[in-house]
């Protein structure tokens, strides 16, 4: 017996001793369980992007930069898809993406002192707060990450305001650091947007301040001298755009606007940005066209109206509205190619923010102000910036005219274009030309507009939304995306309830910035 | 740790030779029927209950005195009482009855111990029941033949997947099979996720086997069945399933035997749906050959119809061949084994192969120390085909009667289409330019010492090994549909090196109390487990060659790869105490602590204890007139606890490297969470067991309740809140319940004739009664397979439940709500899905009947399903075509919808009667706009079938002993669900939609595109040299 008790007795305590160690196995060796700051930017920095342009999908054609080609479509009505995802991909940007892995990368830089870092992931997350309030309304923001909890209240739009303005406060201070571990080689190596250039994030940050500020002009506290002042602290011309690049070599890498994630394929441009480019309404043809836009096999620039689709204009094949990528429409795009043009192409760019953007926000915040002379010379920088720009994006698919700079100089000194004096300055000038400069990338700043004047034709000459909307919307127009369904309709029930997520028209409540 | 083992043995080794015994009364034990002498029984000498066991030759030697009486017992075998008289050698006959008074049982940790002790229900099947049915899958053989085992195979085609279920579902999410233990150790029943690939295929569209289904069923000597946690609760861990101990086939000292077996079998094409070709391609009566859509209008008389389903199936055919020798002699036996069984299916080009070796050897090393080893080598190969959506079988379904299916090539060899766009893939260009293939090789090996170094202690140490290297391909030709667009061809490998390590070892006490009334038996041991999974997947599209499957084959930028390694540790201590008032009260407690790795440190440790007991009451009137009429009487009841830990890695984060632009790292779907717990399974069993006429008829019931909590749900989609998509919370709760039934007789035993029969019954129950908070349903996406319906559960309900995302608008009256613009039900998209059928069957039954006359034997086995929904998946993809009789019958006919319209007076006194007439032949809308997928749901579906049957003649010995031939022979002829009545009016409703790797309950009773399991008929030969 005494054996037996020895015997079982030793090989207990060497089991124990040595447990702790042999169980110690549970890291993931598929993957590190934290990496250098600097490895978080990429995926952050092209999820934006992403997230932003295939929610375009829906919005897109809300705001008629393009609309579907088939008639009667949700999106065309300003509705949704039910039980759907659809439209909820920055949702999933900011709160996937972008949310632990810019926290973990907040964390992981401050603790090696990598402050431009640190201020960038800042930056970013400020961004992301302020698309995404713009684009959903409350959102939750205090109860977000905490690992203990598995439902999660929503905060108002004005916490999320006050929240993006301290962050990027926030940003600055860190940005402003130049000690320590600052500008690796490896920032400026996977900062896909800035290439570690310190300098362009606080610009950057300074424009986030301005559109944060900005969007408060309904409100009786809107302060223009103080988004005028971002502005001239924010990009200082086109070299200062924030833009996320994309390969476009297979499906993973290459811009979700681009022929090969085919995406698009059933949209086409609107009859709306047709007219804004065709002389309709600024009375000639802006140089811009061809390079953004495509004409029917005819050679005549058409474009869809919503709810209608491609049935309104098809009478005869020549005359048909081609997809986005100039491809016939609403099919996937045909081999034989090449298809895709201006940022629908797969290696093509997306910005985040432009100079040109923060120009007109300026002019809009002047002109709110009154004084129309530094409102026309913002505008100016808008509509010019906005015409390098667009000739910059490198040209696949569209034929441009080799006279570009001459067309461009009979366009500028077009008085309906640019008026000869500050007081013909109009602002559906500003808006209008916003709108062309941002079409194609700038999708919630365009709807931010046009819901602040309630989608109004007399601003935004000739935009009319269409008679027949969705049936849930009591024939009112869209204001705000419902949260992501299987994030918040499956899973988050009571928070969403508490906030309305659950009325038939939830979409088309006014948001908080919208009253007055 | 993996220095113990090595300390043990240098323990057992070192340790001194220590006693010397009287020697009184020797003796040897055969077996009644051959004679052969039979090793390792026990023989207790009920005076001083010491034991011994008998050795390879048979032979045993303990103390007794004149007058004494020895209790032979041996699993499998009829116990036997003996009293020493004069003689001092014993010849002792065992019996293989079935009907042992007895019985002597494989329990957890390989122990033998008396069925009349266990405070639990144990079923055990002896291998041979299990191998005359000739299923490749042996598992697919345990259907109908015990209470409370759920057995659903994936599908009829070679080489797929079963699912195997104990009882209830434990978890909601998580693994419900039970634990397989091989002599003793667990091996590794895997099935191989899809997801570890590189381009995700979900588990509904490829099968992968599971991995239990490499043995050979020859090679099985018996199988028990620890239904509960209380049975299982030593092996801790993963034992909250149940587990299911697997004895091997030993060799026996003697004479060297040989036995060989043949069979050859004969598969036909199972139950098809029923589905009509009346109407041809088009839509609202129109002709549209550019579709498959059968809406046009009717087939005009003399069109030339071709008879595709038909002429696609072949004739299976099934051969094994199954060598063994064994034999043994001076304290040691072997058995070696080799067996071949390849399995063509009834879809052409499908093909299951396996080889298997194996080696079985014990050694009586030193007088006390005792070795026995296996060795098993299994090589498979299987050769498949897809199933689910856009698979062969609902190709094949759809494909439009007025076409040759066979001519799938255009002249210049590429696909022939029948459409300009997107369409069904031809079944003939699947199975013969697609390919879907695994290859297998694995190794299992066992070494067991039992050290007996005094009458009342015994050690024992065990190592087992279970290494497999795996590969799985994926390959779509440059033209199929599947390869996704245009990419021209993709391949997909997956290697798969998988280990297990397990090691055990306890030391066995026994001490008497009370003038030998009270016997103690005291257990105490460690055990560890050490799993290693490594994956290494490769992709790669656009082949250069397009018949040639190599990823050499493919374009060099296209290809890509990734490497999965998971592994999980688990030590734990048990010890188990056990206690026998005179042979009729029995009571037992153990005690388990585990220690895993894939929780959090702070929380990976649990303790599990049980405690069960058996009270023979018969024992009071056994010498009664009643005691000849009841020969055993007793109650049991048990209750215990075990627990359940994570998947691997789910506690800490991980970054995953990306392929977007830039590249760098981002967290993956999951949430980590390092506050997970184990999730434990309560048990309660309580049950009687009693015996009539000698064992003539013997009835056993047991009830059990159990309840998990703090279950661990893996992926739950979740609010992005978290910063993820998916997280593995504790958060549900499970209860269970359910009640099983054994009756066994012989109605008639004589010296020529016998008739031995056994129902067995089993009702299951279970309630999800708790949810984590904010969520209503709990769903499997694997699930979601075809339609708006699922697995889902809603709070309050049973764990088996369909959702349905559509439901119909009704008025305050119940009256059905029409629109008035269409003339078609109003149908709600329901953003909280609702409960709207349950797959658990109000009862099953397994009836099984065996009829001897001389050497002739008859046997077959019915089970029989009562209640339960099934959805059939496919008959809502007919129905779709426009193929499905409901689609069919009354479409030119004019319907009127019996219900009021919505027009606004619906909920007023006098609402609307519906007087819109559609005509569906002109409206197709009203095919898919006015159903909702959940009208295929087929209510309460019931299956009589006869599982197997099979007729078998054993040739006398005396008369091939005449002519010279071999020692033994025997033929037979089994057939395999060869007889189906269902109320069903899909193919066949016991398939699984999925695969075992989607955990939960699964998706048995998802019907959609899975080939039914064919008919088979086999003729078998058996020789003994």
């Amino acid at each position: 017996m005494k054996n037996v008790r020895l015997i079982i007795c030793s090989v207990l305590i060497i089991a124990n001793s040595g447990c702790k160690k042999y169980l110690d196995i549970n890291d993931n060796p598929n993957g590190p369980t934290s990496a250098d700051p600097a490895l978080y930017l990429p995926s952050i920095q092209s999820q934006y992007a992403t997230g932003i342009q295939l929610d375009s999908r829906l919005i897109g054609p809300y705001i008629q930069n393009f609309l579907h080609s088939t008639s009667g479509i949700a999106y065309d009505l300003h509705g949704y898809v039910r039980s759907s995802d659809f439209g909820g991909e920055f949702w999933r940007s900011v709160y996937w993406k972008g949310g632990l892995n810019t926290i973990d990368m907040i964390n992981n830089a401050t603790a090696q002192k990598k402050w431009d870092i640190v201020g960038t992931g800042m930056a970013l997350q400020a961004f992301g707060w302020q698309n995404l309030t713009d684009y959903h309304g409350p959102v939750i923001l205090k109860q977000a990450f905490d690992p203990t909890k598995n439902t999660f209240d929503y905060d108002p739009q004005d916490t999320v305001y006050a929240y993006v303005k301290r962050l990027c406060m926030d940003a600055i201070t860190e940005l402003g650091k130049n000690d320590d571990a600052t500008g690796s080689p490896l920032f400026s190596r996977y900062d896909m947007i800035y290439k570690g250039d310190r300098a362009k994030w606080i610009k950057f940050t300074y424009g986030v301040l301005a559109i944060n500020a900005h969007h408060l002009i309904k409100k009786p506290f809107y302060k223009p001298d103080e988004v005028i002042s971002y502005v001239d602290k924010a990009l200082s011309s086109n070299a200062d755009d924030a833009i996320v690049p994309f390969s476009g070599t297979n499906a993973t890498d290459a811009s979700a606007l681009g022929p090969r994630r085919q995406n698009f394929g059933v949209y086409g441009q609107s009859s709306f940005i047709v007219r804004l480019t065709d002389g309709s309404i600024f009375g000639i043809i802006d140089p811009r066209q061809p390079l953004m836009l495509t004409p029917s096999t005819d050679g005549v620039y058409r474009g869809l109206t919503p709810g209608s689709g491609q049935s309104s204009t098809v009478s005869n094949a020549a005359h048909g509205v081609r997809s986005v990528w100039g491809s016939p429409l609403g099919v996937n795009v045909p081999t034989g190619g090449p298809w895709g043009k201006y940022l629908f192409q797969d290696a093509a760019g997306f910005p985040l923010m432009s100079y040109a953007e923060l120009q007109f926000i300026k002019a809009e915040a002047a002109f709110f102000k009154g004084d129309k002379a530094l409102a026309l010379t913002a505008y100016r920088n808008g509509v010019n910036a906005s015409l390098d720009f667009v000739r910059s994006v490198p040209l696949a698919n569209a034929s441009f005219a080799a006279n570009y700079t001459a067309e461009r100089t009979a366009f500028l000194a077009n008085p309906l274009v640019i008026p000869v004096t500050p007081a013909a300055l109009t602002i559906n000038q500003i808006l209008l030309q916003k709108y062309i400069a941002l079409w194609g990338w700038g999708f919630i700043e365009i709807w931010t507009d046009l819901r602040k004047y309630d989608y109004d034709g007399n601003i935004f000459t000739s935009f009319t939304i269409p008679a027949s909307l969705f049936p849930d919307n009591n024939n009112k127009p869209a204001y705000r995306v419902r949260p992501r369904y299987n994030s918040e309709y499956v899973w988050n029930i009571d928070a969403l309830t508490a906030i309305g997520g659950f009325d038939a028209d939830y979409a088309t409540k006014k948001l908080w910035i919208h009253l007055p | 740790m993996r220095n113990l083992l090595f300390i043990m043995l240098l323990l057992f080794v070192g340790s001194p030779v220590l006693l010397a015994q009287d020697a009184n009364v020797s003796g040897i034990v055969v077996a009644e029927d051959n004679g052969a002498p039979l090793e390792g029984v026990t023989i207790t000498n009920r005076r001083t209950q010491k034991s011994t066991i008998t050795t390879s030759t048979g032979a045993f030697t303990i103390s007794a005195t004149r007058g004494d009486v020895l209790m032979i017992s041996y699993v499998g075998y009829q116990g036997k009482q003996q009293t020493v008289s004069g003689s001092n050698t014993l010849n002792i006959r065992l019996s293989t009855d079935d009907r042992q008074l007895d019985q002597v049982v494989v329990t957890a940790l390989g122990i033998n111990r008396s069925k009349r002790s266990l405070g639990y229900s144990a079923n055990d099947v002896k291998g041979s029941e299990l191998a005359q049915t000739q299923r490749d899958n042996f598992v697919n053989g345990l259907a109908g033949r015990v209470p409370g085992v759920t057995i659903s195979g994936t599908n009829g085609a070679p080489g797929s997947s079963t699912s195997i279920v104990l009882r209830g579902i434990n978890s909601l999410s998580g693994n419900n099979q039970p634990l397989f233990v091989i002599d003793g150790l667990p091996v590794n029943n895997q099935t191989f996720n899809a997801n570890n690939m590189i381009a995700q295929t979900e588990n509904r569209t490829i099968d992968f086997s599971n991995r239990i289904s490499d043995l050979n069923p020859e090679d099985i000597e018996s199988l028990t069945i620890l239904k509960g946690p209380e049975a299982a609760a030593l092996y801790g861990i993963d034992a909250a399933n149940g587990a299911i101990v697997i004895t091997t086939k030993k060799g026996k000292a003697g004479e060297g035997k040989i036995t060989y077996g043949f069979n050859y079998g004969l598969e036909k094409v199972g139950r098809l749906p029923e589905f009509q070709n009346i109407y041809s391609r088009g839509t609202n009566g129109v002709v549209n050959k550019n579709t498959f859509v059968q809406f046009g209008p009717k087939y005009p008389e003399g069109t030339t119809f071709y008879n595709n389903l038909k002429d696609f199936f072949q004739d299976g055919n099934v051969q094994k061949h199954n060598l063994s020798f064994e034999g043994g002699a001076s304290g040691y036996t072997y058995r070696l084994s080799t067996s071949y069984s390849t399995r063509a299916g009834v879809v052409p080009n499908t093909k299951y192969d396996r080889l298997n070796i194996s080696l079985n050897a014990t050694g009586q090393i030193f007088k006390y120390l005792k070795a026995e080893t296996n060795l098993q080598y299994i090589n498979t190969k299987n050769q498949k085909v897809s199933k689910g959506q856009n698979s062969f079988y609902t190709a094949l379904l759809a494909y439009p009667p007025d076409e040759n299916m066979k001519d799938y090539l255009t002249p210049s060899g590429s696909r022939k289409r029948l459409l300009s766009g997107t369409e069904i893939e031809n079944p003939y260009f699947d199975i013969n330019k697609n390919d879907l293939h695994d290859k297998g090789n694995r190794v299992i090996s066992n070494l067991g010492f039992v050290f007996d170094p005094l009458s009342w202690l015994s050690i024992t140490a065990r190592i087992g090994i279970d290494v497999s290297t795996n590969e799985y391909v994926v390959l779509y030709h440059p033209e199929s549909n599947r390869a996704g667009g245009a990419i021209n061809g993709s391949l997909d490998v997956s290697n798969q090196t998988n280990r297990v390590i397990t090691g055990q070892y306890f030391g066995s006490v026994k001490h008497d109390f009370l003038n030998r009334k009270l016997r103690t038996t005291l257990r105490v041991g460690s055990a560890i487990y050490n799993f290693d999974d490594n994956v290494y997947s490769i992709r790669g599209e656009n082949f250069l060659e397009p018949n040639f499957n190599s990823v050499n084959n493919t374009t060099v930028t296209t290809q890509r790869n990734k490497s999965i390694v998971s592994q999980k540790r688990v030590v734990g201590v048990f010890g188990d105490f056990n206690i026998n008032y005179d042979d009729y009260v029995y009571l037992t407690v153990t005690g388990r602590n585990d220690w895993t790795s894939t929780l959090p440190e702070e929380n990976n440790t649990f303790f599990y204890p049980s405690a069960s007991t058996s009270f023979v009451f018969s024992e009071f009137f056994k010498n009664t007139g009643f005691g000849n009429i009841m020969t055993l009487g007793r109650i049991r009841a048990s209750i215990a606890q075990v627990g359940k830990d994570a998947q691997p890695y789910s506690t800490n984060p991980s970054l995953e490297a990306q392929g977007i632009t830039g590249g760098g790292f981002s967290y993956g779907f999951t949430a980590p969470n390092p506050l997970l717990r184990p999730e434990k399974v309560t048990s309660k069993e309580i049950g009687a067991e009693l015996q009539f006429f000698k064992n003539r008829l013997s009835a056993d019931v047991a009830y059990y309740k159990s309840k998990s909590v703090d279950q661990i749900i893996n992926g739950l989609r979740i609010s992005y809140g978290t910063g993820f998509i998916l997280k593995n919370i504790n958060g549900g709760e499970i209860e269970n319940s359910g009640v099983e039934l054994l009756v066994r007789g012989t109605p008639v035993q004589s010296t020529n004739f016998t008739w031995e029969t056994s129902v067995n019954f089993t009702k299951t129950n279970s309630r999800l009664s708790k949810l984590p908070s904010g969520v209503t349903e709990f769903y499997n996406s694997d699930t979601w397979l075809f339609g708006n319906v699922r697995n889902g559960s809603r709070l309050g309900g049973p764990l088996t439940t369909f959702t349905g995302q559509f439901t119909y608008q009704y008025n305050d009256k119940g009256q059905l709500l029409i629109n008035p613009a269409t003339g078609l039900p109003l149908i709600t998209n329901n953003a909280i899905w609702p409960a709207v059928g349950d797959r658990n069957p109000d009862f099953r039954m397994g009836f099984s009947n065996s009829f001897t006359y001389k050497g002739l034997n008859l046997n077959f086995l019915w089970d029989l399903k009562r209640g339960g929904d099934v959805f059939n998946g496919t008959g809502l993809y007919l129905f779709n075509l426009g193929l499905h009789p409901k689609a069919i019958e009354n479409r030119e006919t004019p319907v009127t919808f019996d219900g009021v319209l919505k027009d606004g007076l619906e909920n007023t006194g006098t609402p609307t009667p519906n007087n819109v007439s559609i005509i569906p032949y002109y409206n197709n809308n009203f095919y898919s706009a006015s159903v909702i997928d959940q009208e295929f749901i087929e209510r309460d579906v019931n299956w009589f079938r006869l599982r197997d049957i099979t007729l078998s003649y054993q040739i006398p010995s005396a008369w091939l002993r005449k002519k010279g031939m071999f020692k033994t022979a025997s033929i037979g002829l089994t057939a395999t669900d060869l007889i189906l009545i269902t109320n069903y009016t899909g193919g066949d409703p016991g398939v699984n939609g999925t695969t075992v790797a989607t955990g939960g309950s699964g998706s048995a009773g998802f019907d959609y595109g899975n080939l039914p399991v064919g008919k088979t008929f086999n003729v078998n030969v058996r020789i003994g040299l």
